[in-house]
């Protein structure tokens, strides 16, 4: 773990139950009431309503891609699989949901806090990288930017890793991104040859 | 005419937390003795003991035996959240329950297990709240290796990083070393406001005496400026600390010579009422109920008896007052009394003050 486990916000989430009406529905509700949320069972489909749900455990051994409205794989909350059969082609199958943990079924007496738990924390580590991938791929798609900022830059004379290391400079004066300051510098020399003063901006 | 119900009683009698197992079996025997001479109630109870001798392997195995070879259905037992842990999967596999009358670190729920004592909403919790208050938030944490030190610091830590508090440190010393100079060496160099002591037996009374030492050594090592906490001392380890008790700042939900537990008696210390209470709630749902001796903890519970009793039927904890104490001659006096409140082993229907306080960042 990175950061420390987090134990006092689960009062009141929201759990949903996709599994159809079973001895294993009734266990884990009473494990999950137990430790505060509220729980509704459903099956077959999940309603619009599901959206609004903290944590999702569905049944892995009769569950099938129709039942969850969003992209396959991208889950809008932590999701827990509750595998019975353990046959490859159902687990391929749990694993193509973008499910962060399991319990293994029949569920009893324990099992679900550390299924909320370590649900949520892979949930977190999938979002924030996902978003620092995404940053990444902003900045990537901006390396034409960069190259065009320096060249102009250092057709004022300068030596191009002169011109290099003063927008560096200016990033850090301005704070913003490397590749901001470079869409800056295009845009301003792009004006100035335009005798448009948009200095104003930014 | 009582019908004779045979009831499990799971405690060491020897070993380093004997004392502990000894104030709970005096709370059960005597609630049997109690029931059995009550002409009110039809049952009679009959105690089936064995002695893990502070083995935990012996726990699981001992309490097959009871649910096993015996009629009974119900064994009141265990002192540590480890031989706990033990026993949880032999009551579930003969469908028994166990009954739990000691402090511990929360965070369980299990079906077939009724907590009678404080879980850190009901110790721990406002205990640092009061130190917070009183004393300061540089804490220093020192415990027993195992589940009940391990979450009590997390929790610690947890409340006082949100507060603006401090750990100094977070040591653990194996379960009856007394080995504590180190600790003690450590207390001496980073000065705490407080600290929290959450270990058990030897190890314990060796740091209480050597604490007491320092104190005369550094006036700030005393109990007005940087007190011990604890969370599982009560009178009944008395005898091992003598005077070395003296200014122990402790929360649980009954001291000797309160008023106001649940059914009035008066108890040796917390461990003796909280098991007390544990076999009287028992009787009370299997009296005028034949039959009632088979029945699931979870049947005993939606009958009307259960509706009416003290145990909350989702997370069969129990609803208990909660009192900080602090040992002077030999006694606790009572710092601050609380009222009752409700066992919140997940921490999710309660918040303590402390942890409730938004944690404020300076932006840059």
């Amino acid at each position: 773990m990175r950061r420390p486990i987090r134990t006092q916000n689960l009062g009141g989430a929201r759990a949903l139950i996709l599994h159809r009406p079973h001895p294993t529905v009734q266990a884990l509700t009473r494990q999950l009431t137990a430790i505060g949320l509220e729980v509704e069972p459903v099956w077959s489909e999940l309603g619009p309503e599901a959206l609004g749900a903290d944590f999702l455990f569905f049944d892995a051994d009769m569950g099938h891609a129709g039942q969850f409205p969003w992209p396959e794989g991208s889950p809008p909350m932590p999701m827990v699989a509750l595998v019975g059969s353990e046959a490859p082609g159902r687990i391929e199958w749990t694993l193509k949901t973008g499910a962060h943990a399991h319990l293994l079924k029949p569920v009893g007496d324990n099992g679900a806090y550390a299924a909320l738990l370590i649900a949520r924390a892979a949930f977190d580590a999938e979002r924030a990288l996902a978003a620092e991938i995404a940053g990444l791929r902003r900045r990537l798609d901006e390396r034409q930017t960069v190259v065009l900022a320096v060249s102009k830059l250092a057709a004022r004379g300068r030596s191009e890793a002169d011109a290099y290391a003063q927008l560096r400079q200016m990033a850090m004066a301005w704070r913003i991104t490397f590749e901001e300051a470079a869409a800056r510098i295009v845009g301003r020399t792009t004006d100035e040859e335009g005798e448009h003063d948009r200095r104003g901006r930014g | 005419m009582k019908r004779r119900i045979e009831v499990g009683l799971l405690y060491s009698r020897s070993g380093s937390y004997s004392l502990i197992s000894e104030a709970c079996r005096t709370g059960a025997l005597a609630a049997i003795a109690m029931v059995n001479a009550d002409p009110r109630l039809d049952i009679h109870l009959v105690p089936v003991e064995r002695d893990p001798a502070g083995n935990v392997d012996l726990y699981g195995p001992l309490c097959g035996e009871i649910l096993g070879e015996t009629s009974a259905r119900h064994v009141v037992g265990c002192v540590t959240s480890w031989s706990r842990k033990e026993v949880i999967p032999t009551v579930e596999k003969f469908g028994g329950t166990l009954w739990y009358a000691v402090p511990y670190e929360g965070f369980e729920a299990s079906d077939h297990v009724v907590y009678t004592h404080a879980c850190p909403n009901q110790h721990l919790l406002p205990l640092l709240d009061w130190a917070m208050t009183s004393r300061g938030r540089r804490a220093y944490l020192a415990a027993s290796n195992y589940i009940w030190g391990w979450e009590l610091n997390r929790l610690a830590r947890e409340v006082l990083t949100s507060s603006s508090g401090e750990v100094l440190a977070e040591r653990y010393l194996p379960i009856g070393s007394p080995d504590v100079d180190r600790m003690i060496a450590e207390v001496r160099f980073s000065r705490p406001d407080f600290i929290l002591n959450s270990l058990i037996g030897p190890s314990s009374y060796a740091f209480m005496a050597a604490y007491h030492e320092l104190g005369r050594a550094d006036a700030h090592f005393r109990p007005e400026t940087c007190p011990v906490l604890s969370c599982n001392m009560t009178e009944c380890e008395f005898p091992a600390l003598g005077d070395h008790a003296r200014g122990l700042v402790a929360a649980g939900p009954y001291f000797r010579g309160v008023s106001g537990w649940p059914g009035g008696a008066s108890f040796g210390s917390s461990h003796e009422a909280a098991a007390f209470a544990a076999v009287r709630e028992l009787a009370r749902l299997l009296a005028h109920r034949p039959g009632a001796e088979t029945e699931s903890l979870t049947r005993l519970l939606a009958s009307d008896q259960g509706r009416a009793g003290v145990i909350d039927p989702e997370t069969h904890h129990t609803t208990l007052p909660v009192i900080i104490a602090e040992a002077r001659d030999g006694a606790f006096h009572v710092l601050q009394h609380l009222g009752s409140v409700a066992g919140d082993p997940y921490l999710t229907r309660s918040r303590s003050a402390a942890a409730a306080q938004p944690t404020l960042r300076v932006v840059s």
